[in-house]
């Protein structure tokens, strides 16, 4: 039973690190104590979702959404942080025993090649919030209103800032738009995907950063904030205007 | 394999329930649309009281198919439904939330919206 505890431990959490090594482990584990291999399913069906998914698909952090819960449930962005309750109180059993495991097996094991060091993360998300910062200081020179940049890369995987804006008119979200580009272009090199006219919703896609910039109307429908309620919203240096 | 006359499921809280694909959008002559696509569709089935109403001719998104999508790195996704989300002509998305997995190859496709309103991301 302790060992199932693990299994769908390591699905819940945040674990996205030890994926690929814990399912080596498992099938060694499994194989010496000839246990039968259902089990494994069983347990990480029950409550959390299943550890193979982290592997199969590689979507890391996202993969505590069931389609049948998320039905019968109100829609949110939910990320691996919103489980850290569930995770603190088997924190030091489970310590106790990956040491175990790793003493008996080693730490050899398979990794994907795409994995970053922590270090190199970190500096990742640095640049890329002073990119989103001076995206959203730029985008307050032209009198855009109730900028919010959210954190949202613990949330979803396939970016890290989220730059929302009001604008109150189409060529005022033209001129946003326009003076985003250039200033991308010019000091970091980049250019966006995304819409390149003028639009009621204008998107402007830069990788880890995506900017969105609504007209009123169309901000309080689509209600992103909403959406992405557990993301960190980061603090700007300047003076935002308050929607009135 | 989307082709005129498939019935497709609604992927968001638009109010239209079933869809018929009328047209795909893209070549003159196209048989099929996967993934990422846009199609023309006629609203089959649409829940009371709301924006959308029946025999209604919309632009769709395909999001889902049971026809397999397959990857470079030679994943496969299979769904088990065919499903689509409605957009009006500028790309925009008619409903404000997307239910169930979609795959990211639309943000490729600068459907980045549907993506960013979306619950999961494959």
């Amino acid at each position: 039973m302790a060992l199932s505890t693990t299994l769908s431990l390591h699905g819940a959490g945040a674990g996205t690190l030890f994926g690929a090594e814990l399912r080596q482990l498992g099938h060694d584990y499994f194989g010496v104590f000839k246990r039968p291999r259902k089990q494994i399913f069983c347990s990480c069906w029950n409550g959390s979702p299943f550890p193979y998914r982290n592997c199969l698909w590689r979507v890391p952090s996202v993969n505590n959404f069931h389609l049948k819960s998320m039905e019968s449930s109100p829609l949110f962005a939910v990320g691996g942080e919103a489980e850290d309750g569930f995770l603190s109180n088997m924190n030091d059993e489970t310590d106790d025993m990956y040491d175990e495991l790793f003493k008996k097996y080693g730490n050899v094991v398979f990794k994907s090649n795409d994995q970053k060091p922590p270090s190199a993360e970190i500096d990742d998300d640095s640049e890329s919030l002073s990119f989103a910062v001076s995206m959203a200081k730029v985008a307050s020179d032209v009198k855009a209103a109730d900028i919010r940049v959210l954190f949202v890369k613990p949330l979803v995987y396939w970016t890290r800032f989220f730059i929302i804006a009001t604008a109150f008119s189409r060529p005022q979200i033209d001129a946003i738009g326009s003076r985003i580009r250039d200033l991308a272009e010019k000091k970091y090199g980049r250019s966006p995907s995304g819409d390149v006219k003028p639009n009621s919703w204008t998107l402007l896609d830069f990788g880890d950063v995506v900017i969105h910039i609504f007209l009123p109307q169309q901000r309080a429908f689509y209600n992103l904030e909403e959406f992405y309620g557990n993301a960190t919203p980061v603090e700007l240096p300047f003076e935002n205007q308050r929607p009135f | 394999m989307i082709q005129p006359q498939t019935l497709l499921n609604v992927a968001d809280n638009s109010g239209a329930r079933e869809l018929m694909c009328i047209r795909i959008i893209g070549a003159s002559n196209r048989r099929y649309a996967h993934i990422g696509d846009v199609i023309v569709a006629v609203i089959k089935k649409a829940v009371p009281n709301t924006p959308l109403e029946r025999s209604e001719v919309i632009r769709a998104v395909i999001v889902r198919t049971c026809k397999e999508l397959k990857r470079e790195n030679g994943m496969i996704i299979r769904y088990d439904d065919n499903a689509a989300v409605v957009i009006d002509q500028e790309g925009n998305p008619k409903g404000t939330r997307i239910f169930g997995a979609i795959a990211r190859e639309l943000r490729q496709l600068n459907f980045t919206k549907i993506i960013s309103l979306a619950p999961e991301v494959l």
